[in-house]
């Protein structure tokens, strides 16, 4: 009897499997992200929901910070695209001299958050600076020196998912097509079309991080849409009922960008990677060898200037003066970045392949992660309090689990969306093959999807792992007593704090990122190796 | 191929992430004795006092620390959204202001520490809500590269003045030490002249910086002539060999604007008795003395000396102000101030 059942049983649960998993990932997403969503509007409501949007919004102000921040956000998109794309494709695929050693130090800039990069032009190009005058001082203090500042703290965004897209793309076909083109063709034609996704992806993050961004323009007396939302949260009136009505206009933002990335991505294909999937092929240069290596190492060493700055400034004394000021800020970054990053890469496998593979509700829940990631961060971290400051989630808000929760909710948008990319390129017959013969999904997606697409997850991984030991903004707002990130500590410790003291932690802090990416990438080389 | 990738990635990637949670539960030790306090002082000073306490108090402090650029207003939003079920013990604010507003809205439990006996009556509240200690005063921070000796500001009113277009700053009245200043103002001077001051300023471009700490950047870097700020600002742009000098402003009518720190108990804490010792020991003689050393706060109870370069509070002509007045005038012109600002 019970062998009679149990089969149909186990026939329903594996019909139901993938549903339940993707319901799983979905489940963790509204936990995340939709809990203080609606915990916010809530707070609106609370307060006379239509009183507070027709006062809040009533007012031209808003409007017309609105349009500069979008204005300054393009801006930035527009020139970290035209910089991070060339760069990705040069540094991904190009035979360029010194091109590894040059991707890891491009992506350095990212490794900080962008007001140290600030800190660090004003050093350079303040009026009294080595490199400095009246004009390069009242350039960068406006809005041209916002829109560069950003774009080289975040055009390594760009690069490093073009990069990551390149390396996806079946050689097959630009061996066929560098049979009868040009290396210059087929990256025109055949490379950057197919590695779009991973280009939108990447205009997508560096747009909603520069009009969330608060403290680059605040320290550049540039008044942004974000800095006023954050008077709401972190000026003297607290009012996050108003907060929460000023950022519906961004989340009109936010579903309009998602209608035009659908849009523009329905009318592309995915080409499958097949079997070759880990071979890269470098395209040569020829005689434009010399001159674009130079361009390149141009355009990395630049952005890394500041970052020198400020390593001299530290010095030897300085990155030992900070070791005794750190505390157990180090241990805290690093345990709560790659538990974030690790439940990021889960629910983008999860919600990821489901988005892939085009199944119903996918689409609905990147839109909420996407809603999430627009949010300002301030913002978040109060609808984080509010939903998780109870006598019964205590074990949640004093321990590090607020942190994952945080970084999950904040930054969830990046391993989907990322994953989704990697797992279309996927060839779908293989998983159909093994459907046929009776695999259930977890088993397909364990055995054959996240196998063929390791390097695509552990890259992705690793992207999702820097955003989380940089961050800033989102855990400053709830970070619990004595568990503070480094990050945070060293913003907590730059108000008359030494800046020797300062400078070294900014330095410790690139130096535990490059660590951690270059065990990942060590750990990605090695299983590659036994293959 | 795949048993390889599974192992030799996945695996590790997992193995990596569950020894990370079994490792992060040392927050989950919460039912202990230690004390939680939230500070608008600056960490590099209020670090050092919660070590010195752990050891006096016998108790263990985590502190919870403002960023310059929401100096004062963070970690009071903070307390604020946690109202229905705190979590700090103790709230340690850099100006006497911002208590006030959580005594407005019920959040303080009054406690009068028997320590706090040896200190002025006007810095103690009768109802026993808060406690001032260690103070701390508005002053011109001059470069001397830029600033002769014979035109060195002598007024905040000097903000305003033409030949200083563009040359001045001020930190973002939204935030930090400077809500309170211009509030103070207000209450001082009425709604009228100081709104039309504030007009001044703006049309004489003074620079908007985001905290006090960047007004002290823009001056010591010769960025700007002069820049309003706090004294423990100045004082550690002096202490790094930067070429300036304070000014104490408006010693001839005014007054300089002197900000006690203020110490109160949260209602509600979870550990109030680690609390109170807390409390007792941050107003004690030695604590005022070690701000004195490390911050130029300058000591408010009587036989604590004050060291070089810092001057006492009985040697200055202090602003008149009633704190309690200030702090309702500064809810009141936020909407002002954000459209001054243009946020």
């Amino acid at each position: 009897m019970a062998s009679r059942l149990g089969r149909p049983l186990r026939t329903l649960v594996r019909k139901q499997e993938e549903a339940a998993l993707f319901g799983l990932g979905a489940a963790a997403l509204m936990v995340c992200c939709a809990f203080p969503l609606v915990v916010l509007g809530a707070e609106l409501w609370s307060e006379d929901a239509l009183a507070q949007l027709r006062t809040t919004l009533g007012a031209s102000r808003p409007w017309s910070l609105l349009a500069k921040t979008t204005g300054l956000g393009l801006a930035t998109t527009a020139s970290a695209l035209t910089l991070g794309v060339p760069l990705g494709v040069l540094l991904g695929r190009m035979d360029v001299a010194g091109r590894k050693a040059a991707l890891w130090l491009h992506l350095f800039p990212v490794f900080l958050p962008p007001f140290l990069l600030a800190l660090g032009w004003f050093q350079l190009f303040g009026t009294e600076g080595p490199l400095g005058s009246t004009w390069t001082s009242s350039t960068l203090f406006g809005e041209a020196g916002v829109v560069v500042t950003l774009t080289l703290a975040l055009s390594p965004i760009v690069s490093a998912l073009t990069v990551l897209g390149l390396h996806g793309i079946n050689p097959s076909l630009e061996e066929a097509a560098q049979v009868v083109s040009s290396p210059w063709r087929t990256v025109t034609r055949i490379l950057l079309p197919l590695c779009w996704p991973s280009i939108a992806l990447g205009a997508l993050i560096v747009f909603a991080l520069s009009v969330s961004e608060v403290g680059v323009p605040m320290f550049l007396g540039v008044r942004t849409y974000s800095a006023a939302v954050f008077t709401r949260i972190g000026g003297i009136q607290y009012a996050p009922g108003e907060a929460v009505a000023l950022i519906l206009p961004l989340f009109a933002i936010g579903l309009v960008l998602v209608a035009i990335d659908r849009w523009v991505i329905r009318t592309r294909s995915f080409a499958s990677l097949g079997v070759r999937s880990d071979e890269t092929t470098v395209l040569p240069l020829g005689r434009a060898r010399t001159i674009a290596s130079a361009l390149v190492w141009i355009c990395i060493v630049a952005p890394l200037v500041p970052l020198g700055a400020l390593a001299a400034r530290a010095g030897p004394h300085g990155i030992s003066e900070a070791v005794t000021w750190i505390r157990g800020s180090l241990s805290t970054s690093l345990l709560s970045s790659l538990l974030s990053s690790g439940v990021i890469v889960v629910i983008g496998v999860l919600v990821g392949h489901a988005l892939a593979r085009d199944r119903p509700l996918a689409r609905t829940f990147d839109a909420l992660a996407l809603l999430t990631f627009m949010m300002p961060a301030s913002v978040l971290g109060v609808g984080l309090i509010a939903t998780w400051n109870h006598p019964r989630t205590q074990v949640v808000y004093t321990t590090m689990a607020i942190l994952v929760l945080g970084l999950a909710a904040r930054y969830a948008v990046i391993g989907t969306r990322a994953l989704a990319s990697v797992f279309a390129r996927s060839p779908l017959h293989f998983e159909e093959a093994a459907q046929i013969f009776g695999s259930a999904y977890a088993q397909r997606l364990w055995r054959i999807s996240l196998p063929m697409q390791a390097r695509g997850v552990v890259g992705v991984w690793l992207i999702v792992l820097v955003f989380c030991l940089r961050d800033l903004d989102t855990v400053v707002v709830f970070y619990p007593p004595g568990l503070e990130p480094l990050v945070v500590r060293t913003f907590t410790l730059e108000a008359n704090g030494p800046e020797q003291v300062v400078t070294g932690l900014s330095v410790l802090q690139v130096l535990l990122t490059a660590v951690l990416l270059a065990g990942g990438g060590l750990l990605l080389r090695r299983s590659w190796g036994r293959r | 191929m795949n048993t390889d990738i599974k192992k030799g990635v996945i695996g590790r990637l997992c193995s990596v992430i569950v020894l990370c949670g079994i490792t992060s539960c040392d927050g989950c030790n919460s039912k202990d004795s230690r004390a939680v306090a939230y500070t608008s002082v600056d960490q590099v000073f209020s670090e050092p006092v919660f070590r010195y306490c752990e050891d006096a108090a016998k108790t263990t402090v985590r502190g919870l620390f403002d960023t310059e650029e929401t100096k004062s207003t963070g970690v009071l939003n903070r307390l604020i959204a946690e109202a229905a079920n705190p979590q700090a013990d103790v709230f340690w604010s850099g100006d006497p202001v911002r208590p006030f507003m959580l005594v407005s809205r019920g959040l303080i439990e009054p406690y009068r520490s028997p320590v706090a006996n040896a200190l002025p009556r006007s810095l103690r509240a009768e109802d026993g809500t808060w406690t001032g200690f260690a103070a701390r005063a508005r002053v011109l921070l001059v470069n001397n590269r830029l600033v002769p000796d014979d035109r060195t500001p002598r007024s905040i009113r000097d903000l305003a003045d033409l030949k200083w277009k563009g040359r001045t700053a001020i930190a973002n009245p939204l935030f930090g030490t400077t809500t309170m200043h211009v509030a103070a103002l207000f209450s001082v001077w009425g709604d009228d002249e100081a709104k039309a001051f504030l007009g001044r300023l703006k049309k004489n471009d003074v620079r908007i910086a985001s905290s006090n700490g960047e007004v002290k950047r823009l001056v010591a870097s010769g960025e700007i002539a002069f820049g309003l700020t706090d004294t423990d600002d100045a004082h550690e742009a002096m202490g790094d060999g930067a070429p300036v000098r304070v000014v104490y402003p408006d010693q001839d009518d005014l007054g300089t604007l002197v900000m006690p720190t203020v110490v109160v108990l949260m209602k509600g804490a979870p550990h109030p008795e680690a609390g109170r010792r807390l409390i007792d020991c941050l107003l004690s003689g030695e604590v005022e003395r070690r701000l004195a050393e490390s911050a130029a706060h300058m000591p408010l109870r009587a036989g604590v000396s004050v060291p070089d370069g810092v001057r006492g509070v009985d040697s200055l002509r202090a602003m008149e102000v009633d704190y309690a007045e200030v702090a309702r005038v500064m809810e009141r012109i936020q909407p002002w101030l954000r459209d001054w600002v243009g946020l």
